[in-house]
């Protein structure tokens, strides 16, 4: 009887755990990876057919550096993640580094977080969050190694450049698409004003790069001087002044106003991107 | 000069030509067979790809669909598959062309099938490759002789597989094609003589700058060492798709990553692998 309904079962996982299985053989191929664990919904037992799949990678120490640098070609390379990572600041500073990458698989895209740790933090890490391990090698912890810091700090305090807001962009709008399928309107809020919140700092990025102001302050004086300023800030006014709580259409709607910005003050980060992102309208329509 | 690092806009290689349009009500018909009657493909010349490039056979000399390893076939019969499929057979009789073997094949999204050449394990006798794109997107195309070809849907489209070639399918949706090899005959002439031009699927891929390549390279190299030596073999196979690059210039990248972590043996056995894809062996 249990054997039938293991079958069952089996037969009915969510898609996502075929790409949990594919994604911790792929990470854990290097001697560097100490560990896997999970964390989020999948670690709660919450998660549906809409989770991410959200991995704390623990690197040691003296590979810290090198497993960052390589993290986007290893993604795209094995499993095909459409877009580069977007340096996720949503999550909590925790000791490391955060990305999220867009992967497709099958008729969909996934949400594929990685939260890259040292070894030697990863203590800290887990003490702050509930997470499962999935995969743990044998072998010792790492000692601390002072070029670590060094990378996470450096890494954090770079602004995002206008490509990398781009990427956030497009991965904040797949977020909202799945709070809407969810019913899930208080957070769908929060991440429409995210989103809003990145095409005003790619505006800013591009045309006020030099800008000393603080979040909203100063546009209309810093960007509004010249046409091309005076129509992103036309866009960027028609988006903030949408529905609060976004339909799909309003997302859709807030995605295409976002391209058109993007195209109009850096046709040039725009065009490497077409194809990645004809494929990601693809998908949110099959979310 | 800058490198942009983006495609520019070129005419089609020799290679490659845009053919004869379809119906548009054959083309829905024939799209719709393809997206719901083909299951259990079958994964085949594995070192030619990434794992994502599947077919079926539609015509071959046993009948069976799962059959799909290519060879001459002078009187080829229809598979279990295409006598569920009354589209793809009204195509086949409208094109008329003395058939070696038909294939409908399936890229998903990720796949590649690298650098290489085709039939040269076959009989020396004229051969031509067909294809008819069924499901596509602006992520899927051709590479060839350094130019970036779009196959789009609608049409016929003729493709010279004896010159070095690449097929790849970036971001998806799953790409699918009919795909049918042919002997030369008056049919295959008079749909050869049908050419169009069609601009906005060419464009020529740009030449990558030394430093270009050196940190690609380097990107490679980093993933060999941290143990990911498929990612970093896939990194540099891939910039076949994103630059003009020399014939088998990727394979050697490869060894020459392989020699300076000195891993000879991984080095050797990439050298052996540009011979045997590129029909030098």
């Amino acid at each position: 009887m249990s054997t039938l309904l293991d079958t069952v079962a089996a037969a009915n996982l969510p898609h996502q755990f075929e790409l949990l299985e594919k994604s911790v053989e792929v990470l854990s191929h290097s001697p560097a990876v100490q560990s896997l664990h999970v964390r989020g919904s999948l670690a709660a037992g919450t998660a549906d057919r809409l989770s991410d799949l959200d991995f704390i990678v623990a690197v040691h120490d003296p590979s810290f550096a090198s497993f960052i640098q390589v993290a986007d070609a290893l993604m795209t390379a094995e499993l095909g993640a459409v877009l580069p990572g977007w340096r996720d600041t949503i999550v909590a500073q925790m000791g490391g580094l955060g990305y999220v990458y867009l992967v497709a698989d099958g008729r969909k895209l996934y949400q594929v977080d990685l939260y890259i740790v040292p070894v030697s933090r990863l203590d800290t890490v887990l003490a702050r969050t509930t997470a499962m391990p999935v995969y743990l090698a044998d072998g010792a912890t790492s000692r601390p190694h002072s070029h670590v810091d060094w990378v996470i700090n450096s890494t954090l305090e770079r602004p995002h450049t206008p490509s990398e807001l781009l990427v956030e962009i497009l991965v904040i709008g797949h977020m909202i698409r799945k709070r809407i399928a969810r019913g899930q309107r208080f957070i769908a809020y929060a991440e429409m004003f995210a989103l809003h919140t990145a095409v005003k700092n790619l505006i800013k990025a591009v045309l006020a790069p030099g800008s000393s102001f603080y979040g909203w302050y100063q546009l209309p004086e810093e960007v509004g001087s010249t046409p091309i300023g005076r129509q992103c800030l036309a866009d960027l006014e028609r988006l903030i002044t949408g529905n609060a709580v976004p339909t799909g259409g309003d997302l859709a709607a807030a995605l295409s106003t976002a391209l058109t910005v993007a195209e109009r003050a850096a046709p040039t980060i725009l065009e490497p991107l077409r194809p990645a992102i004809d494929a990601y309208w693809h998908y949110l329509e099959f979310a | 000069m800058t490198n942009t690092g983006l495609a520019t806009p070129a005419s089609l290689p020799t290679e490659v030509a845009a053919l004869r349009p379809i119906r548009a009500d054959l083309m829905e018909r024939l799209r719709h067979e393809a997206l719901t009657v083909p299951g259990n493909w079958v994964v085949e010349y594995g070192d030619y790809q990434n794992g994502g490039w599947h077919t079926l056979s539609l015509l071959n000399d046993t009948g069976n669909p799962r059959d799909v390893t290519i060879r001459d076939c002078p009187e080829p019969v229809a598979t279990s598959l295409l006598t569920r499929m009354p589209a793809v057979r009204e195509l086949l009789a409208e094109l008329g062309l003395r058939c070696m073997w038909a294939r409908l094949a399936r890229l998903e999204a990720g796949a590649f099938l690298w650098e290489h050449r085709d039939y040269g394990e076959l009989n020396d006798v004229e051969r031509h490759r067909v294809h008819v794109p069924l499901v596509t997107n602006s992520s899927a195309y051709l590479i060839l002789g350094g130019t970036k070809v779009h196959m789009s849907d609608g049409r016929v489209w003729r493709l010279t597989p004896t010159s070095p070639h690449g097929v790849c399918n970036r971001f998806g949706p799953a790409r699918i094609h009919l795909v049918i090899d042919c002997y030369a005959d008056d049919a295959f002439t008079a749909l050869n003589a049908s050419a169009d031009s069609v601009a906005d699927s060419v464009a020529a891929l740009p030449t990558p700058a030394a430093d270009e390549l050196e940190e690609h390279v380097a990107t490679a190299s980093g993933l060999a060492q941290l143990g990911y030596d498929r990612a970093a073999e896939t990194t540099l196979l891939e910039l076949f798709y994103r630059y003009a690059l020399p014939e088998g210039q990727v394979y050697d990248l490869i060894a020459l990553m392989y020699a300076a972590l000195h891993r000879d043996e991984d080095a050797e056995r990439w050298r052996s692998k540009k011979a045997i894809m590129l029909g030098h062996a």
